[in-house]
C-alpha cells in the first residue's frame, strides 16, 4: 500500500468572508463553521477563536488536536467509519494542512482535560504552541448526558477539520513524501539481510470516556489486529479521549505518528518495517490477557525480529505494556517498549504501575509528576474555572493571580508516549 | 498498604482486578475482582445478582485470610 502525503505549510489563520488556503493562509469564514457544528441539536452554543504561536494566551480545557487533512486521489476519504464512509484508506493522495490544527475546548467533559499555553514555561511542554490554532469552544444544551456531549465535541472538531482540510484539495504541496508498505513476501526479498521490525501500537480503551475508535469501531471491542501505518496518517484511528492531558493521543498524534515516520525513515536503511499491530487497553483482566496473548501471537506469525510497543495513558495500561512486552520477547522477539512515568513530584517512586525483567529497553516521555509554575497568560480561550479539578491539578492551583502550579501531567501532549513531545534529558 | 498492615502482623486479602499488580507488589492473598471501573460490583447485572456477586466476593476473600498460604496465591 503506497500513500502520497503532500504538506501545505500553513504559517498564518485569519477570519474571512470566504474559507480559503492562499499564500500560506488559513482564511476561515466562522459562519459556516459555527452553523455546521449547531446542527447537532446537543451543541447549544459555539465560538471561534485564534491561537498563534507566542501569543498570550492560554487554552483550557484542552479536549482534542486535530490536523485538517483531505483526500486527493485513491479511495475512501479522511476518518473513514466516522466522517467519511467506511472504505478503506491509506493509498493515493491525501494532503494535510502543516502547521495548524483544530483544537476543541469549552465545558469539561471529564476530569481529565489540558492546557495549551501559546508563550512562557508551558509552550515548551506542548507541540501544538508551535501551530496556529483554530479553537472551537463548545457548550452543550443544559442537561446533556457526559457521553453525549463527549461525542458532540468529538465530532464538531472532526467535522471542522474535515471543512478546513477540503480547502487544500486543489493546492500544489510545498513538500510530498512518499510511504510505502510492501506486502509480507515482497518486503522479505526486497531487504533480506535487515531485520525486521513491527510497531505494535496500544490504543486507549479503558471506556467511560477513555476511548479511541478504529474506522469508527470502537478500540474496546476488538482484538488485536494489523493496519497499515499510511491507514493512520488518513484518519483510520481517532481520539474520544478524556485521559490525562500529557500522555493521551490525540488525533493530531494519530495522523503524525512519529514511531511510524520514524520506522519509515529507516525502512531499507536500518530496519525493514513490516506494519502496525494495534491492540487494546481494557478494564477487564481476561481482556488484558486476552489481548496481550493475541499481540505476541501475531508478532510469531509474522516471524520479526523487533517490536516497538508504545503505550497511552498510565496506571492499569502499564499492565498491559508489561504483558505484552513479556509476551512478545517470549516469543523471541527483541521488544523496546515506549511510555513514560509517575514518579512523583521528586521522582523517586516506582515509575511504573507494574515491571519485569523482560523490559531491558525503555524510552520515556518524561515524569508526569514533575511540578511547573505557568504565569498567567492575557488573554484565555475556554475557561480557566476547570485548572484545579484537572489530573494533575489541586484545590490552590491557580492562585488569585493568575499563576498556575501544577504536575506536568496537565499540559497536553507534555510526556506523549509516541515520543512526539519535547522533554529531554539534556 | 497491604504490606504495611502484614508487616504489623496482620493477615491481608488484597481484592484486585490487575492481580499481576499485585503480585509485582508483593501481597500474599489475592482474590480477584471483576473490573476497574467497578471492582466489587457490575453495573450489567441486576440490584439482585449484583448482590449475589458481591457476597461471594467478599465470601471467597474471608476464605482466603483463613487458608495458610507458603507463596504468593491467588484464590480464583
Amino acid at each position: 500500500m503506497k500513500l502520497e502525503l503532500g504538506y501545505i505549510d500553513i504559517n498564518n489563520i485569519e477570519f474571512s468572508s470566504e474559507s480559503k488556503v492562499e499564500n500560506g493562509t488559513l482564511y476561515v469564514n466562522q459562519d459556516a463553521i459555527t452553523k455546521m457544528i449547531l446542527e447537532d441539536e446537543n451543541i447549544k452554543s459555539v465560538k471561534l477563536d485564534i491561537a498563534h504561536p507566542g501569543d498570550s494566551v492560554r487554552i483550557t480545557p484542552v479536549k482534542d488536536v486535530i490536523q485538517p487533512r483531505v483526500k486527493v486521489e485513491g479511495p475512501g476519504g479522511i476518518f473513514p467509519g466516522v466522517i467519511s464512509k467506511v472504505d478503506t484508506v491509506g493509498s493515493g493522495k491525501t494532503n494535510a494542512l502543516r502547521g495548524c490544527a483544530v483544537v476543541t475546548a469549552g465545558k469539561i467533559v471529564g476530569f481529565q482535560e489540558g492546557i495549551i499555553d501559546m508563550t512562557g514555561p508551558g509552550a515548551q511542554y506542548t507541540p501544538f504552541s508551535k501551530l496556529h490554532n483554530l479553537v472551537v469552544v463548545c457548550e452543550p444544551v443544559d442537561g446533556l448526558l457526559q457521553h453525549d456531549y463527549e461525542r458532540s465535541v468529538r465530532m464538531a472538531g472532526l467535522k471542522t477539520a474535515t471543512y478546513l482540510g477540503e480547502l487544500g484539495k486543489a493546492i500544489t504541496p510545498d513538500e510530498t513524501k512518499v510511504f510505502e508498505t510492501p506486502s509480507l513476501k515482497e518486503g522479505m526479498k526486497l531487504y533480506p539481510d535487515l531485520p525486521r521490525v513491527v510497531y505494535v501500537q496500544m490504543l486507549q480503551s479503558q471506556g467511560l470516556l477513555h476511548d479511541t475508535y478504529v474506522y469508527g469501531v470502537d478500540a474496546k471491542r476488538t482484538l488485536s489486529t494489523m493496519i497499515y501505518p499510511t491507514e493512520l496518517m488518513d484518519g483510520a484511528i481517532i481520539s474520544g479521549n478524556c485521559v490525562s492531558a500529557c500522555d493521551k493521543n490525540t488525533t493530531y498524534h494519530h495522523l503524525n505518528n512519529p514511531v511510524v515516520q520514524d520506522m519509515f525513515a529507516q525502512h531499507g536503511k536500518t530496519l525493514n518495517f513490516v506494519g502496525v499491530i494495534i491492540t487494546n487497553e481494557n478494564v477487564y483482566l481476561a481482556d488484558k490477557q486476552r489481548s496481550s496473548d493475541w499481540t505476541a501471537k501475531l508478532c510469531e506469525l509474522l516471524g520479526v525480529d523487533g517490536a516497538i510497543v508504545s503505550q497511552e495513558g498510565f496506571g492499569n495500561p502499564d499492565t498491559d505494556l508489561i504483558m505484552n512486552c513479556k509476551k512478545i520477547e517470549g516469543k523471541g522477539v527483541k521488544t523496546v517498549i515506549i511510555t513514560d512515568e509517575y514518579a512523583g513530584q521528586n521522582g523517586k517512586s516506582q515509575s511504573l504501575a507494574d515491571a519485569d525483567p523482560a523490559a531491558t529497553a525503555v524510552v520515556t516521555g518524561g515524569n508526569a509528576n514533575q511540578v511547573i509554575v505557568l504565569p498567567k497568560l492575557d488573554k484565555v480561550i475556554g475557561t480557566l474555572d476547570y485548572v484545579d479539578k484537572i489530573a494533575g491539578g489541586h484545590e490552590g492551583s491557580l492562585a488569585a493571580d493568575g499563576t498556575i502550579t501544577a504536575e506536568l501531567q496537565v499540559i497536553t501532549g507534555a510526556t506523549n508516549e509516541l515520543g512526539f513531545n519535547c522533554l529531554s534529558a539534556r | 498498604m497491604v504490606k504495611e498492615i502484614e508487616r504489623a502482623g496482620i493477615p491481608v486479602v488484597h481484592i484486585c482486578t490487575v492481580t499481576p499488580i499485585s503480585m509485582t507488589v508483593g501481597a500474599n492473598r489475592i482474590v480477584p475482582a471483576i473490573a476497574i471501573p467497578h471492582p466489587l460490583g457490575n453495573p450489567a447485572l441486576t440490584p439482585e445478582e449484583e448482590k449475589v456477586l458481591r457476597r461471594k466476593i467478599v465470601e471467597k476473600a474471608l476464605t482466603a485470610l483463613t487458608t495458610e498460604v507458603d507463596k504468593q496465591t491467588i484464590f480464583e
